[in-house]
Parts: C-alpha cells; structure tokens; sequence
C-alpha cells in the first residue's frame, strides 16, 4: 500500500504530511466535530446543573425542571456528541486512508449531517416545551409529543446516510485495490458502519412501527417489553460502537504517537469482527431485572454480555504489551522503570492512556452488573450512572478528547502549539480528578439506596435519605470541576480549528511489526461476518421475542408521567 | 491436534446427557442447535473418514450427487416433529438421531459440497430457503400441537427461528448474486 509506505520513512518526516489530505473532506470532518464540541459544552452545563441540583444546592425553575435538563443531557452526550465525533473522525480517516472521499459519498456525509441536525432541532423544541421528559431511553409507556420522535426518525436517516457513503467508499476502493486489505482505520470504520447499520434497524422498527402509531393514537397499545428489547438491541450496540471507536486509536493512533508499532494486524481484525458478530445480542443485560423473560434466556444472555469480555481482555494485554515493548526500546529497564520512557507531558498520549486505565474498573464494574443477583443491588440506582460516567465520560471521551489534540489541527491544517498541549494535559488532569469524584461518590450512593433519575429529595427527612448528602455534595464537587474541564477542552478543540498557527499536521497511524505474520484475506469477507452476525441475531432474539408477542399481556395507552 | 479430533470433542460433548437433556428440552435449541451442531461434529470428523478411507468415496460419491441426496434426506427426516418426538421418547430413536445426524448427514455434507458445481450449490440452498419458509408457516400458524412434548408457544418460537434462518439465506443468496467477489479480490 502506498499510503502505508510513505508513513515508514517516520512520523517527523516533511515530504508525507501532506499526503493524504482532502480539504473538501477536512470540512465535514470539521462541521462534525464542531457539533460534537458544541453538544459537549451545552451538555456539560446541564450536567452541572443536575449535579447541583442533586447535593440539594439549587432548585431548577418549574419551567426548565430537572426531567427536562436530564433528557437533553442524555440526548446531548448519548447521541449527539458521541455520533457526531464518531463520524467526523472515521469520515476523516477514510478520506485519509482511501485516497479521498468521492464526490457521491461526500453528498451523502452531507445530506446527513443536515437530517440530523434537523431531527435534533425537532426533537429538542418538545423537551424545552416540557412535552418530551422521556429521558434519552424513551421507554413507553411514557409518552412524548409526536415531534420528539419524528425528530428520532431523521437522525437515524441521517446516520444511515454516513454508513451508506461510508459503504460506498470502502466498496470502491476495493475495486480499484484488489486483493489489498483495507487499510486499519478504514477497517474499524466498515466494523463501526456495520453495527450502526444494523443496530438503527431495531430503533427504527420500533419508533416508526411501534410508537409513532400509538402516539399519533392510530393504534390503542402498544406492547411495551417488545419495545425496550427493540431499544436496547440499539443501545447496547451504540455502547460498544463507541467502545470500538475508541479502541481504533487504542490499536492503531497510540502507538503512533509514542514512536513503537501496532500491535498483529491479524489479531486487530479478529477483535474487531468478533466484536461485530456477538454485539447486538448484549442488549439484554440492560433488561435482567425485566420480568416476562425466564431464566434460562437471561442466563444465555449474560453468556453472551459476557462473550464481548473476551475481546476486551486481548485489547488490554495487546496494548500493554506494545507499551511495555516501545518503551524497552528506548531504553526502560526493569519490571516497571520502563515507565519512565512514557510520553507522559503529550496530551495525545496521556489522554488515551488515563482513558484505558479506567476501563479496568469500568469493566468489572460492568461484569458485576451483568450479574442477576448482584444488578439487584445496583439496578436503578446512582451506581449506574456512576459506571455510565466511568465508561462513557471517562474511557470513551477522554480516548475522543486525546484525539482532538491532532484531529482537529490535522483537519484544519494547523498544528497543536506547546500551549496548546499543556492546556490539553491539565484539562486531562482536571477530567480525571472530576470523574473519580463523581463517578466514585456516584458508584457509593448508588450502594447506599440513592436512585437515579430523581431529582433532590430527603424523602420527609428520612434518615437513610439524609445519609447519601455527603456523598451528593462530593458528586457537585467533581462536576463542578468537570465543567471547567469542559470549557477548557471546548476552548481547546475551537482554538485548534481556528486560531492556532497555520501548519501541516500529519495523521498518525502506527506501522505493523516488522516481523508480522500475513493477515489472512478471509477478514475482508464482510459478506459472511454479517450473514454470521444476523444468525447469531436470530439464535438470540427469536426466543423470548416470540414470547412477549404471542403471550402478551395487554398492550399499555400512552401516559405522560409528568 | 486436527480438525477431526475437535468434532469428536464436540460430538461427545453433545452426547453427555445433561448438556443433552439441556438442549433437547427447548424445541427450538433441540432443532436449530443441537441438530446443526451434531452435523458441524460430523463435517469436522469427516477429514478422519476421508483419509481412512480415501477408496470409499471416490468409489459411490464421485460427483458428490449421492452424498448430498443423502444429506437432504437426512436433514429432511430430522425436521418432521414426528420424528422430534419419537427422539425424546424412544432410545433407540434417539441414538439413531445422534448417530445418522453427524456420520451421515456431516461427513457426507463435507464430501460432497466442494464437488458440486455452483448450480447444485445454489439449488441445494434455494430449496433449504423454501422449506424452511414452508416449515415456519406450517410451525406458526398450524393450529395445532404437532409435537407431544412440546407446547404450542415453543411450536411457534421454532416456527420463526425458521422464518428467520430462511431470511438469513434469502440474503446469503442474494449477496452471492449481486456481488461478484472477483471485482474485489
Ligand atoms: C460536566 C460533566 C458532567 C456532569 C456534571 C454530569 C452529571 C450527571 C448527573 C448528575 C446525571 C444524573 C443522574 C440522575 O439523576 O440519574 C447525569 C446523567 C447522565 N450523564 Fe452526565 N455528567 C457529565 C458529563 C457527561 C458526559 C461527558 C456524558 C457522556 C458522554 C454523560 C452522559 C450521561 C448520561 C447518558 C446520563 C443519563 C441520563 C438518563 O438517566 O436519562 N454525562 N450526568
Ligand atoms: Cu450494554
């Protein structure tokens, strides 16, 4: 591949920086991330306000109450940001890797961007009008206003149309390269445009076939565990598209960055197509408290949750191993002075690298809660958006913040200035702090009782009530220093688009090991893998789906609880 | 260690009563799982036969046609509910599931596909599509228990495991007609 070849010569090398650079695609890449950046910076205050809200330090006005600001924080961070980051990144690596995007696919990143923003703009005008507190999960038989999810509907055309380019692009470049794998990155996107393609069909039945029937009042009922399975089997997957978006710049950016090679490209591929067949069926541990699913199917399903671990542990030793290898070389000695030779004081580095570490508790975190009896604990409670804020805001976000310190120059042809870079490592030090404090005091209070989506209560000065305050008022303290992290990345990503000096940066992506073995070319039969992924859809779906449709218990009319 | 030392292991995995007992106590794990896994066994165990006895099947399955009509009929006889039923209820029955399942209906399968022209290919895919589309309806909307030991819920949930599967197929197929993979390798 020429592109790869060209990298060899070495990361500081002038003649190749700028290859590979598309300015009419730099410029979605560029809107995409700006969003991404925006919805951070709105949904951050709101989280502020929440976590003000819940140590009992501000009461919100009737008009703008704390169910309205949860469902547009959830919205904001859930959808918006990481959808938003997601595409505009792997849009620019396949620009990046491909040879520029094509005229046609560039039409489609578009015409998506434009749908969403429009679904977004729908559904936000209910929630401010207080006729969408659903939160971000829209369980019926709460009901919204038929506009929120008319809005849901366009945003998933809208990201529907980036898988469609994306396919597109991959395709062609197939064509013209055959034989050839598809370069790393580009491989990550087709895995993440594939669960996002196939996870939006279970939303969109049930939005467009389910709840927008019934909302509109064209049907009575509707058949409410049919839909939370639907919306989990999304869920879920989005969960780990997020997952694996991250872990693109785990396996292929890191190692970039602090000058050692990428870990087997082989294995790579494997963890990515393994993560592709087994991910849809996970939803269910989101339902193991449900009733109306029976043992045996539940205990199959945290098989299945369980499954994905597997890949999750070869990336954790995968990474380290490349780590500890890169550093030997340049000189680490002994079982743990090699860590010396990390790049600590780069924020591209430091960033990711906090981001892992997370994922150790995150991950058992996670297995704890995959555990029937154990989630009987925790289900509903602040433990869950204590492990939310652990995995999503720490181990997904900080791994997107790290990007955004060569993304952005590289997209807007500048560079990360000095400042810049100390800014970034401060702000990842601010982050990391924050989150220990609220996720940690959010992981204790959850143990405690406190449940979650609730505004502040002392419950009649009940005395177990009174109990979780100290904890509430460490929650504040870690937002409130989230939020400065907040403005400070914000402030970060707008002055590297805009402002800092003009200059080339290059796009990092890490060489294999000299002594690799060949990738087989069975990994590109994206054919099978999805025949496989729908089989094992169906072996895990059909069971207790047909169980809630044909025993159903009546369908519910729509309510709205508040 | 080779393939065929892994299909016994699987074999005799899914010989051990209780995984057995398991598996055959839900109608549509006992048909779509136990049954193709007892199949896979014998297409990995297949490689030991072929070595043994290279003469064989160079000798009766030449072309691969015998081979396949044995498989067909085989699946074919193992997806009546009647027969489902004598399984669970008669011994014998039952060890002739666990016997004919993999050794005839595997080892001929992987005998005989690599031999066939893609034309048998695809007409030995189409008319699995379509008795499954037949058995998920005859399965869904039969109004009647077809199977003793099985109750109508756990008729219907197979019913669409079959719906299901043929659509899988329904896609494989069409991916193989409109996509040349020549054009991309
Ligand atoms: C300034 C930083 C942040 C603060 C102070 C904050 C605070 C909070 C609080 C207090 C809750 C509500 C708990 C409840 O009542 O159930 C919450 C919920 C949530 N947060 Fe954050 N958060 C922040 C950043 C993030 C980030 C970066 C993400 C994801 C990218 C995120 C995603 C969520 C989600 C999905 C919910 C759940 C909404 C729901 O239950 O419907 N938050 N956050
Ligand atoms: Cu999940």
């Amino acid at each position: 591949m020429k592109m790869e070849a060209d990298l060899k010569t070495g990361f500081k090398d002038k003649t190749n920086k700028m290859l590979g650079f598309y300015p009419e695609d730099a410029k979605i890449s560029k809107s995409y991330i700006a969003v991404a950046f925006i919805a951070l910076l709105v949904g951050g205050f709101l989280g502020l306000l929440q976590g003000l809200n819940r140590a009992g330090l501000l009461e919100l006005p009737t008009w703008f109450n704390y169910y309205q600001v949860l469902t547009a924080h959830g919205l904001l961070l859930i959808l918006v940001l990481t959808a938003f980051f997601t595409i505009g990144y792997f849009y620019a690596a396949l620009s990046h890797n491909l040879g520029g995007l094509l005229p046609k696919v560039r039409k489609f990143a578009w015409s998506g961007f434009v749908i969403k923003l429009i679904g977004f703009v729908l559904a936000v005008i209910p929630i401010l009008m207080n006729e969408a507190s659903v939160m971000y999960t829209f369980y019926p038989p709460m009901a919204a206003h038929p506009v929120f999810y008319i809005g849901l509907a366009l945003i998933v055309v809208g990201v529907w149309m980036c898988c469609i380019g994306a396919f597109i692009q991959v395709a062609n470049w197939r064509k013209n390269h055959k034989g050839q794998h598809v370069p790393i990155l580009s491989y990550f996107a087709t895995g993440v445009f594939v669960l996002l393609f196939f996870a939006l069909m279970f939303v969109a039945v049930e939005v467009l076939f389910m709840i927008i029937p019934w909302v509109f009042g064209w049907v009575e009922t509707i058949n409410v565990m049919v839909a939370r399975t639907l919306f989990w089997a999304f869920g879920h997957t989005l969960v780990n598209i997020w997952y694996l978006t991250a872990v693109s710049a785990w396996y292929v950016v890191v190692p970039k960055i602090i000058g050692g090679k990428r870990w087997s490209d082989l294995l790579t591929r494997v963890v990515i197509i393994a993560l592709v067949i087994m991910n849809i069926t996970g939803g269910f541990h989101h339902q193991i408290i449900d009733p109306g699913i029976n043992e045996v199917v539940k205990f199959m399903h945290v098989f299945m949750s369980l499954a994905i671990g597997f890949p999750s542990l070869m990336t954790a030793f995968a990474l380290f191993a490349v780590f500890e290898r890169t550093a030997r070389r340049k000189g680490g000695k002994g079982l743990v002075g090699w860590w010396k030779k990390m790049p600590w004081g780069d924020v591209r580095f430091l960033a990711p690298f906090i981001a892992m570490v997370a994922f150790i508790p995150a991950g058992a975190g996670g297995i704890a809660q995959s555990t029937n009896q154990l989630d009987q604990v925790v289900h509903n409670t602040m433990w869950i958006v204590g492990h939310f804020h652990l995995t999503l805001g720490m181990s997904v976000v900080m791994t997107f913040f790290g990007i955004s310190y060569w993304l952005v120059p590289y997209i807007s042809n500048r560079v990360l200035t000095p400042q810049i870079n100390r800014l970034g490592v401060i702000q990842t030090w601010i982050w990391t702090i924050g989150m220990i404090f609220m996720s940690g005091s959010m992981h204790y209070v959850g143990l405690l009782g406190s449940p979650r989506r609730t505004s502040y209560s002392t419950y009649g000065d009940h005395a177990t009530a009174l109990g979780w305050d100290p904890y509430l008022m460490l929650l504040a303290v870690g937002g409130t220093l989230l939020i400065i992290g907040v403005i400070l990345q914000v402030y970060a990503v707008f002055n590297m688009m805009f402002f800092a000096p003009k200059g080339e940066t290059e796009f990092p992506i890490a060489e294999e090991e000299d002594n690799a073995t060949k990738t087989p070319y069975l990994t590109e039969r994206w054919g099978l893998w999805i025949v496989i992924m729908l089989i094992v859809v169906a072996m895990a779906y059909v069971i207790p789906l047909t169980e809630f449709i044909v025993n159903a218990p009546p369908g519910s009319p729509p309510f709205k609880t508040w | 260690m080779n393939q065929s030392f892994y299909g016994l292991l699987l074999f005799i995995f899914l010989v051990i009563p209780p995984v057995a007992n398991f598996m055959e106590s839900v109608m549509v794990i006992h048909m779509h799982m136990q049954m193709p896994m007892l199949v896979i066994a014998g297409f990995l165990m297949a490689r030991f036969f072929q070595k043994r006895f290279p003469g064989f099947f160079v000798k009766w399955n030449s072309n691969g046609l015998p081979g396949i009509l044995l498989f067909v009929i085989i699946m074919v006889y193992w997806m009546l509910p009647r027969t489902m039923d004598e399984a669970l209820t008669t011994q014998t029955v039952e060890a002739f599931k666990f016997f004919s399942l993999p050794f005839l209906a595997g080892v001929s399968l992987r005998n005989s596909w690599k031999k066939l022209s893609s034309l048998g290919k695809n007409v030995v895919i189409i008319s699995f599509t379509v008795m499954f589309i037949g058995l998920g309806w005859l399965y869904i909307w039969s109004p009647v228990q077809l199977c003793n030991n099985y109750l109508l819920i756990e008729q219907v949930t197979l019913g669409w495991a079959f719906l299901t599967t043929a659509i899988g197929l329904v896609i494989y197929l069409g991916y193989n007609f409109f996509i040349d993979p020549s054009a991309y390798e």
